[in-house]
């Protein structure tokens, strides 16, 4: 069978009803379970595996790859409209989008969130399908030491979040650093900081800790001085993304598609910290650099751009080695294999025709989110309208569902209230709550992967130097760091400068 | 009519009873057995997707025409499967919370680990239903194809060979050690290096990328890689040979003693669970484990679908736990 006999095999698999059927209700499914707090994308995609076994693969391998995408997406919209991420991925999404939303352009940044995840999906897409082999390879050559040195690099995220206040931002790291080495120690399996409680054996769950730490405080400050005052700002939930913004913002979006795509394809990074660095990049890089976590588009469209991109690239290391990057693919991998289909370097030699039908279904699901994703924000945005009074109770009640729903386990709700209460007196003394998050979300891998390198090396610091990726990462580090110690130092200057000029005026 | 006199409104309650009565029966249907009443809780003590997650789903899911109320999948993740677990020993014993048991929390953790927050004595077990076969392998480009090279190499070049797992008291930490101790390696801790990987996806990946030497493994985490030819299978740690694996089996290496390393599956309640749990368990399992679509889906997955009684379960697990103890004991193992 030659190639173009196989493109049409494979056409004729995606353009069979139940093939677009299943796209379309996977889209669906995934906007809304990846909306509600405490339903991730990855429980999506778990609950959906059961009915893909009786379906023929290509049916089944689209439902389940729907159901991603949509949940991705799907986490944005409660992180914009109600401060509380719907998937650890849209956690980035809060920093700009929240803000928006409070100054009532919800629907803005609900439409911006959506043109940036379609976009960055299809690059992601292109990646899989044109750079797979290559990309592939470049993943491999992921051991502990790159995987340390990227997260070293990725680390210097918290000093650009922080931005001038960059002291308290190092606190707020070093507390979330605190509470992520609670749990079993991975290298001795002995147990840290767990104070005698089963509960915590396992370490703080990252999403109760997320819901927590973004959304309580806001509920707190609201019982504290209740009034609906903000409900008129809020109001003006209707406004669109202007042709004009997207065109500026695309630069991000290609950046953080691109980011996503690469991060995307090496096992065991996920979609969170894809959508941090791209964040970070794009405000390293933007003239609004001030506006950043006040509120930014481009914000919301960095970070949504790159926790979509990594959602097609995630099937890069599953179809090319048959490796899982994350749980979603764990559980996709399990589809294919339910049909006794074994993804690896084999797979576009025995089962050409169904690679071809999924690249091709890959890119009609990121029309179909377009679609039904424009769909749920005209639904969802009028939430931004609901006086505070009504939204919050709702709110905390969703909190509450979301943290249970998790694990199902009450502890896990007190964590959440406790962490509630931390974040409400972060804010109070105006510490920024997100480097407490980057930290807790990058410090175990960076822990992980030190001492997994130690292990490999018996001890020698050498292996952290091994191989051009641990090279380009280290430069990549000691250039930020060398960037950031010289605008902290021009902005003293200037600062310095001001108040100079201000203590000389008035004796002039 | 303007009062309902006190017959009437007698006659009124009675006829209301016996209508909520009614439509209850008619709710409930045949009453066939006490148990059971009310939806049951299965909980998983692993994260969805994992190999626990996906067979416990699969088999929840040939049970729902079998048991007449739903079964209701938990997930309670942490502390390798300690926190789901310690849930299920706390339990009352009326079988409405039972447990998806693992190789992994129900018996390597309690052999290894002196912290863990329950005892096999405080389970029931009403049977296991799937088996896994360990399986070494190691990169098919690391020229490694026997296990005599792979022990010679330990031997020859300590502190070089290096064996992956999903983690501390995980069962490819234990198979590693197990297996190099039965091929003459005098303290496998010293001579070789143990990296805990974040799960068992991970632990596969050191192996391909060449972070990790080898690895023993579950047949179903790594069968398709060795389908495609991307790791080499040295042993299977089996009576008999494993279909789609070309490897020796232990009793061909002459180590029959490693036949003990085997993964599986099996449903148990907390230690008070009542008789007539553990016989209707006992009825469903069997059921389940004889029907074709299922033994078709789980065969697939990698696994070899087996059914065991409440006794046979139990002696099972309690012998592998007390040779893993044993062999924890010897190479001084423990973790406090």
């Amino acid at each position: 069978m030659n190639f173009l006999d196989t493109l049409l095999e494979a056409l004729s698999l995606v353009t069979q009803s139940g093939s677009i059927l299943a796209l379309a209700i996977g889209v669906v499914v995934g906007v809304v379970c990846g909306a509600i707090p405490g339903m991730s994308a990855t429980m999506a995609v778990a609950l959906t595996l059961p009915f893909t076994f009786a379906l023929e693969p290509v049916v089944g391998i689209l439902l389940l790859l729907g159901v991603y995408k949509g949940g991705i997406f799907g986490g944005s919209i409660p992180a914009i409209l109600i401060k509380t991420p719907g998937t650890p991925a849209s956690s980035a999404t809060i920093l700009d989008g929240y803000p928006m939303a409070e100054k009532g352009q919800a629907g803005k940044a609900l439409g911006m969130a959506l043109y940036a995840s379609c976009t960055a999906d299809i690059i992601s897409n292109l990646a899989l399908i044109l750079f797979a082999g290559w990309l592939a390879s470049f993943a491999m050559g992921f051991g502990p030491p790159e995987f340390f040195t990227l997260m070293v690099f990725s680390l210097m995220i918290i000093a650009g979040i922080s931005g001038n206040q960059l002291m308290k931002g190092l606190v707020s790291a070093a507390l979330g650093l605190l509470l992520a080495t609670v749990g079993l120690d991975l290298v001795y399996g002995t147990d840290r900081f767990i104070m005698g409680n089963v509960n915590l054996m396992g370490g703080l769950n990252f999403i109760v800790v997320l819901i927590g730490l973004f959304a309580l405080p806001e509920i707190i400050t609201f019982a504290m001085s209740p009034s609906d005052k903000h409900g008129k700002v809020r109001q003006l939930g209707g406004t669109h993304v202007t042709f004009q913004e997207y065109k500026s913002c695309f630069r991000t979006i290609f950046r953080g598609g691109v980011i996503g795509a690469v991060l995307g394809s090496i096992p065991g990074i996920g979609a969170a910290p894809a959508a941090f660095l791209s964040y970070s990049e794009a405000r390293r890089k933007s003239p609004n650099k001030d506006n950043f976590g006040k509120g930014e588009i481009e914000g919301v469209a960095a970070s949504e751009a790159g926790n979509n991109g990594v959602c097609g690239s995630t099937l890069i290391p599953l179809l090319a080695l048959g490796i899982p990057g994350d749980v979603v693919t764990a559980i996709i991998i399990g589809a294919f294999m339910v049909h006794g289909i074994q993804p690896g370097p084999l797979l576009f030699q025995d089962h050409g025709s169904l690679v071809y039908a999924l690249f091709m279904g890959l890119i009609l699901s990121s029309v179909f989110l377009l679609f039904f994703g424009s769909f749920a924000i005209r639904i969802f945005k009028y939430i931004a309208d609901v006086p505070k009074s009504i939204l919050l109770p709702a709110v905390l009640i969703l909190c509450v569902f979301g943290s249970y729903a998790i694990n199902n386990s009450m502890f896990d709700v007190m964590v959440m209230f406790a962490l509630g209460w931390l974040g409400y007196f972060l804010m109070r003394l105006e510490m920024p709550a997100a480097p407490f998050l980057i930290a807790f979300i990058l410090g175990p891998l960076l822990e992980d992967n030190f001492r997994q390198s130690m292990l490999m090396s018996n001890g020698s610091l050498d292996i952290l130097f091994r191989g051009w990726i641990t090279w380009g990462f280290w430069t990549l580090s000691a250039i930020t760091l060398f960037c950031l110690i010289k605008s902290h130092w021009d902005t003293k200057k200037t600062s310095a400068a001001k108040k100079r000029v201000l203590e000389t005026e008035p004796a002039s | 009519m303007i009062l309902s006199s006190p017959k009437v409104m007698i006659k009124k309650t009675m006829i209301k009873t016996a209508l909520i009565l009614g439509i209850s029966s008619v709710f409930t249907g045949p009453v066939l057995a006490d148990y059971p009443q009310r939806p049951i809780s299965l909980v998983i003590p692993f994260g969805t997707g994992g190999p626990t997650d996906i067979s416990a789903r699969a088999l929840a899911r040939t049970l729902s025409d079998k048991v007449p109320k739903p079964i209701v999948i938990v997930n309670q993740t942490g502390g390798g499967g300690a926190v789901g677990s310690v849930t299920v020993a706390h339990a009352r014993g009326d079988g409405y919370k039972m447990l998806a048991a693992r190789t992994g929390s129900q018996s390597v953790s309690l052999a290894m680990k002196s912290n863990m927050p329950y005892t096999l004595a405080d389970f029931k077990f009403v049977g296991i239903y799937e088996l896994n076969p360990v399986v070494c392998v190691t990169n098919s480009n690391s020229g490694i194809t026997t296990m005599k090279q792979l022990i010679d190499l330990v031997n020859s070049k300590p502190k070089t060979v290096s064996f992956s797992s999903a983690g501390v008291g995980a069962l490819q930490h234990l198979a590693g050690v197990m297996v190099l101790n039965a091929f003459g390696v005098e303290n496998p801790l010293e001579t070789a290096i143990h990296l805990p990987m974040n799960g068992g996806g991970a632990a596969a990946t050191a192996v391909l990328n060449g972070t990790a030497t080898f690895e023993c493994a579950n047949s179903s985490s790594v069968a398709g890689f060795i389908k495609n030819g991307q790791m080499t299978p040295l042993m299977v740690a089996t009576k008999e040979r494993v279909e789609g694996i070309d490897a020796p089996t232990v009793a061909e290496l002459g180590h029959p003693e490693l036949e003990k390393l085997v993964g599986w599956t099996g449903i148990a309640g907390p230690k008070s669970l009542s008789n007539e749990s553990v016989d209707a368990w006992e009825k469903w399992l069997k059921v389940t484990t004889s029907d074709a679509g299922f033994v078709e889906t789980m065969t697939k997955l990698g696994s070899q679908v087996v059914y065991m009684g409440p006794e046979e379960s139990f002696d099972f697990i309690q012998s592998q736990y007390l040779d893993f103890r044993t062999i924890v004991e010897k190479l001084d193992m423990q973790i406090n």
